[in-house]
């Protein structure tokens, strides 16, 4: 067997009966290797999380098998709990209680004595910045302290695998970055994360692997640089005059493949990049179409993503 | 079995009490910081004892029985079990706000999580049942069967509440919804309502008479109120002994298949 910590063979999960049935993860290989940070990444619905789910033991696996810290997520689901760190996607927390209760908590349901836990709360709290607010209820906590305090909670027991569910969702740039640089932090002491996300920049960003999701299955995985290099050329992208779509669509083509865009937009892979602007510029003076808008884009995640699926990535930043 | 094995085992036993432990300290700390939500489980057993007692207490007095000692041990176990499910309106709110997860993903036994709401059950159904009894002094209550008589009261109320524990946990796990807790509280109310809990049974005729007879409820309740109504007898306690285990048992089952259920 191998020595990765999170290793998935032909994973599938289905929810429903009979006809009804969603195939939900749909036969996903996976492999993240010690000390890296892997990147799930995926719109809303692409089973990312029920990936999770399945790798954290909240969830049984309809086929296939899955290792996590060396342990099958099936048979031994007692000791993949005992490694890992989960941080769901919707930060659990009791609203009712403060955070050092939550810890303490915590703390007990992972088998640590009374003043290890003590100890072990007061450490995670002054490391994600929330001592000063250990003794509030949670309630009053904005959205990047419950967060954050999540975290913490998936840190009592030293995990040395971390799975965080969409981290950052909903949170604020200056609160996103700070989870950043503590989920880096993590990682620099030897931790391995796998996150899932569904905004492109947090993938590139904090990812030192990615593997791209789409209707439970992975089109793409790799290094984020190599699967770029891998689309090739930058892709412009017009806005036109809802009366010369066509035209314009027709007048792009030349310059090489159309590729996916948002609405009303039209996105084109230039094969000689950045030397063909000028020359599609002339191109749609001659046929008299408006351009309201025009940007080159060098190759990016959403690029790779929608080279693979077709479609662009909802939301994508 | 090896010295290993047993000392693992020992461990594992001690870290479940721990986490029993825990998971009711939350429950009454969420108790404490939303009272709300537990108060109307303390007043309406009250309410009922006086309201039965005082306005529908002569149908019982005609027959030469204080009212307040017939009604007393009915308004205790109601009671109780109001109070007692409050642990799955809590475990419903786990579910929402996805805190069970978190319970679900330590590495604790699963049936603690069962046996947890059952310590939790008997902490809030502890308290109205005392409020029960206090408030019947106050209303003339005697004991001639003496103080057993009201340990008797506590141990049925304390047993009820933990079956109506158990059947609200297995219908949560089941269905994962409100209609859990409302269906649990139909069921104590058609289980409580078609025993003898308004008349003995000897006055009772036709299909009520039918369901009380074999309703367990009528033999706990037989076996709670003997103390209040006369000498305790081993005759009118075993059968309220045998319902409550049974009981128990049967709903202990449920809770435990339902969790399995929703660990898939």
């Amino acid at each position: 067997m191998t020595s990765s910590p999170i290793v998935a063979r032909e994973l599938v999960r289905h929810f429903g009966t009979g006809d009804n049935i969603v195939k939900a993860v749909d036969g996903v290989d996976l492999e993240v290797r010690t000390g890296e940070i892997f990147g799930l990444l995926g719109p809303n619905g692409a089973g990312k999380s029920t990936i999770v789910r399945m790798l954290t033991t909240l969830l049984k696996p309809t086929a296939g098998s899955a290792h996590v810290a060396g342990f099958d997520v099936v048979k031994e689901a007692d000791k993949v709990r005992r490694s890992i760190g989960v941080a769901l996607q919707d930060a659990a927390i009791d609203p009712l209680m403060t955070g050092r209760e939550l810890l303490n908590l915590q703390a007990v349901l992972y088998g640590l004595s009374k003043s290890a836990g003590r100890d072990r709360g007061d450490e995670l709290l002054e490391r994600v910045g929330l001592t000063a607010a250990a003794e509030r209820r949670v309630g009053t906590y904005s959205g990047g302290m419950r967060r954050r305090l999540d975290l913490a909670l998936s840190l009592v027991h030293e995990p040395t695998v971390l799975f965080l569910d969409e981290p950052t969702t909903g949170l604020d740039p200056m609160s996103r970055l700070t989870l950043w640089e503590e989920v880096r932090r993590l990682n620099q002491s030897g931790t391995t994360v796998l996150l899932t996300t569904q905004y492109l920049e947090e993938a590139d960003q904090l990812a030192d692997r990615i593997a791209i999701v789409d209707h439970g299955r992975i089109v793409r995985a790799g290094v984020p640089r190599d699967l770029k290099a891998r689309v090739g050329s930058p892709t412009l992208f017009v806005s036109v005059d809802q009366s010369h779509v066509e035209s314009a669509r027709s007048t792009l083509s030349r310059f090489g493949e159309l590729r996916p865009s948002a609405e009303g937009t039209l996105g084109v892979g230039l094969a000689r990049g950045a030397e063909d602007v000028a020359a599609v510029v002339r191109a749609f003076d001659e046929a008299g179409i408006k351009v309201r808008h025009l940007e080159l884009n060098e190759p990016s995640l959403d690029d790779v993503f929608a080279e693979a699926t077709g479609h662009r990535l909802e939301g994508a930043q | 079995m090896s010295a290993v094995v047993e000392s693992r085992r020992h461990d594992a036993d001690a870290r479940s009490l721990e986490v029993m432990v825990a998971l009711v300290r939350r429950s009454l700390l969420r108790v404490r910081r939303m009272p709300s939500a537990f108060i109307p489980s303390l007043i309406m057993p009250v309410f009922q004892l006086v309201a039965f007692s005082g306005a529908f207490g002569a149908a019982v007095r005609l027959l030469g029985i204080d009212p307040m000692n017939w009604y007393m041990p009915l308004n205790a176990i109601q009671g109780a079990s109001f109070g007692a499910l409050g642990v799955s309106f809590g475990l419903l709110n786990d579910m929402e706000t996805g805190f069970f997860d978190r319970v679900l993903m330590a590495p604790a036994r699963r049936s603690v999580i069962v046996f947890g709401s059952y310590a939790a059950a008997i902490a809030r159904s502890v308290v109205p049942v005392t409020f029960v009894i206090l408030v019947s002094f106050l209303g003339g209550l005697h004991t001639p069967g003496g103080p057993v008589a009201i340990a008797m009261v506590i141990v049925a109320s304390v047993m009820v509440a933990l079956s109506a524990c158990g059947l609200a946990l297995g219908l949560t796990f089941r269905m994962r919804n409100m209609g859990a807790a409302t269906l649990t509280q139909f069921a104590i109310f058609f289980g409580i309502f078609l025993s003898t809990s308004q008349v003995p049974l000897s006055e009772m005729s036709g299909w009520l008479r039918a369901c009380a007879r074999v309703n367990p409820m009528t033999n706990i309740l037989r076996f709670a109120r003997q103390g209040f109504l006369g000498d305790i007898t081993w005759a009118q306690t075993w059968g309220g002994l045998v319902a409550m285990v049974a009981l128990l048992f049967v709903s202990t089952v449920f809770a435990l298949t339902g969790l399995r259920r929703y660990d898939r």
